[in-house]
């Protein structure tokens, strides 16, 4: 930190349109990796259960959810990093995270197109999803909006519409600036893209104050996004599942999952575009603290479902508990903790929160942990319901872990087309945070 | 747009022209092949599209004989229900009944004659006058040749004028080796009924109107004898009536699906029924809950069988013994039955006899609630002569052995599968010149065949029945087609009538009809001629068939000739005594008694080709698909066996392999298989699947009635190390608390 | 002010009737079930039913709307076997009927929860909200080994894959009985005269069904049993099945 030159504000454009106009053969091969695995492991599987039946995943009479729907948690979790960095502390009108939201918005864009994804794998009749739309149709059925999972798609629409819009806004400026530097077709659709933006002093002050609005809606947007996912599962009677404090765990959870998924992305994308001076200690250290106070949250809502279950007396809630905790996926519930109650707390120490190793590592970690929980939530709950003569068992199989391995394949070469059509950092926002221009001596 | 020269011209028209073809082809391979609407301007005959048509007709597929209505549409079986003017099962029907339709449409059923080319096992088709040919001569030869005494003829349980005609045909062919073997025919029962009441056919047990059921090991709902129609009785006994709900006790080595139901189930060891009812005799006699005139020789008789001893023998305590007799006795009208492992050990006869004591004491003889001897049938007379034992059938195992059968016809019969291999069968099938069977699957016994003229199923043919047991009136139900056969395979009574002809001299003299349908119609004159009731079908004899076809029973409850019993002889009473059971193999090398059991699937094996009977979960492990081996779940701990676990079953006569199952309420010292599994052929359903417990049984018999006694083989266990895990629908059987099934005492 | 508030409430429980114009009821006696299954043969010769095979037995994707539960109690020597059939409850606050995001399952007018197979979209939503477990979903397109599939039933659909299914009361033999009786000139059906597959095959009689608003019916006499009771009724499903308790005469 000692040789740190802050960048000039001509310095900022380069730097950052460089990521986006230079290509090397390094991003290609990433993409095509990334691509590929896309393919051969989301899209041909999905395929194969297309023909077959969703009888090629591992679900059952018992467990009729299964991995795919823990993914579409999962991945909705993760949406939540850019409504909390860009829109929460946008409003609070922290300084430092603006060299990041972009590329968290994006993160929460591909991650609700990757969940979204994910309903339509997990539908048996997928050919007729649009039936869930309410759309004037010729059978004259409205869907049921009484449904959990209706609330699902109306917010997820919903939240993929302001989201889009929100990222696509943010993003005009730096449209103009990379218009501005390129030539040819490039410049042309961008000249579309950013809408002849001129930056005139009414055209910022428009921005500002659309930028907000947006801000302020997609907020509230985010909580109750997460809060109706959680509902799909505490609307039902399953024991473990039906409880009040799943809709504040779930966007506990999800924001936390989307915080410890900017952490991983802004260390790749630091160490492969070459991004240091913009993406600094400080957001690592804000970003651990966020970290750390979310762990907390969290591990205090799962003890208060532990005792909730103890408390309740009831044979199911004692089965649920002694499934989830000491049953077959035992293992997996206290790697779940491990992870993302024990290892967090390491962040209290400046050391380890400074240093982008160690943070790579945690986050990672966290999120490992978190698909797993999402994965507990419905491999436990499901095989111990109430008749105990039905009671039974979930394994994934090979298809649903290969579409696992696929989506984020699907997510990361949806991120690498963004970073090759949007500047992946904000470039009028950083330049906020440099200091004025000097006039030339 | 720029110019288009004409290479690239054609390129476009080539690849659009494949590409169409292409998708033409593609379209074409995909499209489903075109169905054929059912044209009304010529409507068939015999349906309405669209309107159900039901035919009234017997279930062929255990020996009770229920009477069944088959839903037909466009000619085609869909659904199978009881006949609710049926008095056997009023209109109910158990779940191999209902899977029916299954032997009907099988995918493996033999379409067409087939005659063995080389080795046993391979078979060329040929058609039917070729075949009935073929055999007529050889038959037609040994008449003539007055050698007609070497064609055995061997049927399963075939009652009615069928049999008769079977029977009739063998006696002009000149040979008195005509026999039914079955299985489970309770040949022990109606020897110890034989000793007892004198009676040579099943009586009416009323278990409907009893008060208290004492079944030593009879499996009444689920196989034996009846079960339909006890299970209906069961059902009225508990909640049928206001004043009072019937106790039933089972008295078993292992639960039976009765013993589930049963109020008190009391584990006994094999083979100590017998003794049990002996002891309970006693108790009787001695406490004075018995005054009759013969009483002294009672006492005389049950001398040495006090509780006290023989609770060490069976392993029951003696004040236990003391409450059923005093239980029994003072709960009346009650019913005291047996089988199960008191009818399947070497004192089978005489602990059924014993048992049957304990109803004459109580005297419910006659009575509602009790035993009720039922009249003889109306025609043609019981076929009980011609029902073998394991004994007898051994006389005819060794005359094929020493090459003095010619032919063997069987059918509806399986006993490559249902003997012990220690019987011989299949070695002396062998030696058998020409071996026929008539059966519609290819099974093990038909698999050795020589000729195969397939039968139909029986939802495609003609025949009648007379229940046994009887329902305590005479009762006749007619069978009928309810499709056109499917394949080309015929009726086993027109195969018959059609040999008859082939042989020519006296047969088709005796047997002059060509069709089954005349036969049968023709012999229905004498049921109609033995009427006593004559009002419901006005005068002719052709309005009472076409009334009795479409009722598909006819049945008279008029009391006829009061039956009497006049007391047991004391001859019989001082020889009354149950020896202790016998078994094969040393306590020492084999700890454990192997005990079979029949399920109310598949009975003897013969429900193993039906696919939904495979899918069904047995109601008492829910196990799917397969075999196992029951083992106390103590026992299991001390061996270290997990479910799951293939185990080893050794007797002094074999040994097979299957996973081991921890079954709850079965002895320490008792393992349990289920039979009907097993199978080497019959089918792709029942193929190459689980393992048949009959194959390791030790050829021990009861005297007296000369039954196999399938419950006396000892067996030892051991671990071999791999695993096999079950198929089970069930998760875990413990409600663990929850108010699920809510029992409650009898007086709230 | 009244009216509209009433009217409001309505709102609050549409789709479930106050009043059905029949109101389908079963009771199942446990003192008369003996577990023998005819019931579940019974039931899939009628519906149609898949074979799914012994690979899909293991791997827990069975098809059997009705099935029969077994529970143990106690232990060698003093140990009890007691059977529950379990079927579809038709819950008259069916928690499987709000989730469904397609409105593919409802309660009709008559007191049955209905599942429409052509409006499935396969969310399989109904059978996690389920506490009985007694949905069924079709994992593939299931096929009858030729000429099995001569037995299936014309009036029942055979379903493909991805669309959930489970116990329908015999639907299809009750709309032809509600027809006969319309064809008779009848306005209701008669006890007795529609009764499902299962009822009609149980030999010990232990299911009776039939329409609990017609108050001379056996099942509304039986329903009223001192006997009676519902399972898992603490979780306010208001099933349409009323098990009766078995006896225990020992007190």
């Amino acid at each position: 930190m000692a040789d740190y030159r802050e960048p000039a504000y001509a310095d900022v454009n380069r730097d950052i349109l460089q990521t986006m106009l230079v290509t090397g053969p390094r991003y290609w091969i990433v993409f095509g990796i990334t691509s590929t695995v896309a393919l051969v492991c989301f899209v041909l599987p999905w395929i194969y259960q297309w023909h077959v039946g969703v009888g090629a995943a591992g679900m059952n009479r018992n467990a009729v959810w299964g991995t795919y729907l823990s993914n579409f948690i999962f991945w909705i979790g993760l949406s939540h990093s850019g409504t909390l960095l860009s829109a929460v502390l946008h409003i609070t009108g922290s300084g430092w995270r603006k060299a990041i939201y972009r590329s968290a918005e994006a993160m929460t864009l591909f991650s609700l197109m990757t969940a979204a994804l994910f309903v339509m794998v997990h539908l048996g009749r997928v050919w007729f999803v649009h039936w869930s739309i309410p759309i004037p149709n010729p059978m004259g059925l409205w869907p049921n909006f009484r449904s959990p999972l209706l609330f699902d798609v109306m917010a997820i629409t919903t939240y993929l519409v302001a989201s889009s819009i929100f990222i696509y806004m943010g993003s005009v400026p730096d449209y103009a600036a990379v218009r501005d530097a390129s030539t040819g077709l490039r410049r042309r659709l961008y000249a579309i893209f950013s809408f002849g933006w001129r930056g005139t002093a009414q055209e910022w002050h428009t921005l500002g104050w659309a930028y907000t609005f947006f801000a302020v809606f997609v907020i509230p947007l985010a909580v109750s996004v997460h809060s109706i996912v959680s509902w799909d599962f505490a609307m039902s009677l399953v024991p473990g599942l039906h409880q009040t404090i799943f809709a504040p765990y779930f966007v506990c959870g999800a924001i936390y999952s989307g915080t410890a998924g900017i952490v991983t992305v802004m260390y790749l994308l630091r160490r492969c575009l070459n991004l240091e001076r913009y993406i600094r200690e400080i957001h690592l250290d804000n970003l651990g603290k966020l970290l750390i106070a979310l762990s907390l949250v969290w591990s205090y809502i799962n003890i208060l479902e532990l005792f909730t279950g103890w408390y309740s007396g009831t044979s199911y809630e004692y089965e649920a508990l002694r499934f989830k905790l000491f049953g077959f996926y035992a293992p997996l519930y206290w790697e779940m903790i491990t992870f993302c109650a024990l290892v967090p707390l390491l962040i209290f120490w400046k050391k380890i929160r400074l240093s982008w190793n160690r943070m790579f590592v945690i986050s990672i970690l966290i999120n490992i942990g978190m698909l797993t929980e999402r994965f507990i939530i419905v491999a436990t709950s499901q095989p111990r319901k109430f008749l105990p003569a039905a009671f039974g068992f979930y394994f994934p199989s090979v298809v649903e872990i290969m579409i696992t391995i696929g989506s984020f394949a699907v997510f990361a070469t949806l991120f690498l087309i963004f970073i090759k059509w949007t500047p992946c950092v904000s470039i009028y926002e950083v330049k906020e945070t440099l200091k004025p221009l000097r006039r030339a001596a | 747009m720029e110019k288009i020269n004409r290479r690239d011209f054609l390129k476009f028209i080539g690849a659009g022209g494949i590409g169409a073809g292409a998708g033409l082809l593609y379209g074409e391979s995909t499209r489903k092949t075109v169905e054929l609407l059912i044209p009304q301007v010529v409507t068939p005959e015999d349906y309405s599209p669209g309107i159900a048509t039901w035919y009234n007709t017997v279930c062929r597929l255990c020996s009770a004989g229920c009477g069944i209505s088959v839903r037909t549409r466009e000619g085609r079986a869909k659904k199978i229900e009881g006949n609710p003017n049926h008095p056997v099962n009023q209109g109910r029907l158990c779940a191999l009944g209902q899977a029916g339709l299954n032997a009907l449409y099988n995918p493996d059923r033999i379409r067409t004659p087939l005659r063995r080319t080389g080795d046993r096992g391979n078979f060329a088709p040929i058609d039917w006058d070729e075949a009935l040919t073929l055999l007529g001569r050889r038959l037609g030869n040994l008449k003539i040749k007055k050698q007609g005494s070497s064609v055995y003829l061997l049927a399963g349980g075939l009652r009615g004028h069928i049999d008769t005609l079977f029977y009739t045909f063998m006696q002009a062919l000149g040979s008195d080796h005509y026999l039914h073997y079955e299985f489970t025919h309770p040949a022990a029962l109606y020897a110890a009924n034989r000793m007892i009441f004198n009676q040579d056919i099943l009586p009416y047990y009323d278990i409907s109107n009893a008060s208290y059921v004492l079944s030593f090991g009879a499996d009444y709902l689920g196989t034996w004898l009846s079960p339909v129609h006890y299970s209906l009785a069961y059902g009225h006994l508990r909640q049928g009536r206001t004043d009072q709900r019937g106790k039933c006790v089972q008295i078993e080595p292992r639960m039976s699906l009765t013993g589930a139901s049963a109020d008190e189930w009391i584990a006994c060891r094999p083979g100590s029924e017998g003794l049990l009812a002996m002891a309970m005799v006693h108790v009787i006699v001695n406490d004075g809950l018995y005054r009759g005139p013969d009483r002294n020789a009672w006492l005389e008789a049950t001398g040495p069988y006090t509780p006290e001893a023989v609770a060490a023998q069976a392993d029951v305590a003696a004040d236990v013994i003391t409450r059923l007799a005093h239980e029994f006795i003072r709960r009346q009208p009650g019913l005291a039955i047996g089988g199960g492992s008191a009818a399947s050990n070497t004192n089978a006869t005489a602990s059924l006899a014993a048992i049957n004591v304990l109803n004459y004491l109580a005297g419910n003889l006659n009575t509602p609630g009790g035993v009720i001897f039922n009249p003889d049938p109306v025609s043609p007379a019981s076929p009980v002569a011609r029902q073998a034992s394991y004994a007898r059938l051994q006389e005819w195992i060794e005359a094929m052995a020493g090459g003095g059968v010619d032919v063997l016809i069987t059918h509806a019969v399986n006993p490559v599968f249902t003997l012990p291999p220690a019987a011989g069968f299949t070695e002396a099938l062998a030696k058998v010149a020409m071996v026929v069977s008539l059966s519609s699957f290819m099974d093990e016994t038909t698999a050795l065949a020589d000729l195969i003229l397939p039968s139909h199923t029986y939802l495609e043919s003609w025949g009648d029945d007379m229940p046994e047991p009887g329902v305590g009136f005479p009762v006749a139900t007619l069978s009928q087609p309810v499709v056109k056969p499917l394949y080309d395979t015929r009726d086993a009574g027109d195969i018959i009538l059609s040999l008859a002809h082939q042989i020519g001299g006296e047969l088709p003299v005796v047997l002059p009809w060509t069709r089954i349908e005349d036969y049968l119609k023709d012999s229905w004159k004498h049921i109609y001629g033995q009427r006593r009731i004559t009002a419901d079908s006005g005068g002719n004899f052709d309005e009472f068939w076409n009334a009795a076809l479409a009722a598909g029973v006819w049945g008279e409850n008029i009391t006829r000739e009061p039956l009497r019993f006049d007391g047991v002889a004391e001859d019989r009473i001082r020889a009354l005594q149950v020896p202790p059971p016998a078994f094969a193999g040393e306590e020492k090398d084999h700890p454990f008694v192997l005990l079979p059991y029949l399920t109310q699937a598949f009975h003897d094996g013969r429900g193993a080709n039906l696919p939904w009977l495979q899918e069904l979960p047995d109601p008492l492990t829910s196990i799917v698909y397969g075999a196992w081996v029951e083992i106390n779940p103590a026992t299991a701990k001390r061996f270290g066996i997990r479910e799951g676990d293939i185990v080893e079953v050794q007797t002094p006569s074999g040994s097979l392999r299957a996973p081991a199952f921890l079954y709850p309420a079965i002895r320490p010292d008792v393992i349990a298989m289920p039979i009907g599994q097993g199978h080497s052929q019959y089918g792709r359903y029942a193929r190459g699947r689980g393992a048949n417990p009959l194959e390791i049984l030790s050829p021990l018999v009861d005297e007296a009635s000369g039954a196999l006694a399938w419950s006396a083989t000892r067996a030892g266990i051991r671990k071999t190390g791999e695993r096999a895990p079950l198929i089970k629908t069930d998760g875990v059987t413990r409600t663990l608390g929850r108010q699920i099934l809510d029992d409650k005492p009898a007086h709230t | 002010m009244g009216k509209l508030t009433d009217k409001l409430k309505q709102y609050l429980k549409p789709g479930y009737y106050d009043k059905f114009d029949y109101h389908w009821t079963m009771t199942i006696d446990l003192d008369r079930c003996t577990g023998c299954e005819a019931c579940v043969v019974a039931c899939q010769a009628e519906n149609n039913l898949p074979i799914v095979g012994e690979k899909r037995f293991r791997e827990r994707r069975e098809i059997k709307w009705l099935r029969v539960e077994r529970y143990w109690e106690g232990e060698y020597p003093d140990v009890k076997l007691r059977f529950i059939p379990m079927l579809c409850q038709h819950c008259d606050q069916a928690p499987c009927e709000t989730p469904c995001p397609v409105a593919a399952t409802y309660h009709n007018q008559d007191g049955l929860n209905t599942q429409i197979y052509n409006r499935c979209i396969g969310t399989r939503t109904c059978a996690v909200y389920c506490p009985y477990e007694v949905r069924y979903f079709n994992w593939f397109s299931y096929t009858w080994d030729e000429p099995l599939e001569q037995q299936l039933n014309p009036d029942v659909t055979v379903r493909e894959k991805g669309v959930m299914e489970k116990c329908t009361f015999c639907i299809q033999r009750i709309r032809q009985a509600k027809d006969r009786a319309k064809d008779d000139g009848r306005r209701r059906v008669r006890d007795g005269e529609v009764t499902p597959a299962c009822v009609q095959s149980c030999p010990a009689e232990a299911m009776v069904f039939g329409d609990l608003n017609d108050p001379e019916s056996r099942v509304a006499k039986l329903a009223k049993n001192a006997r009676g009771y519902k399972v898992l009724e603490e979780l306010n499903t208001a099933p349409s099945i009323v098990y009766l308790k078995k006896v225990n005469p020992d007190g």
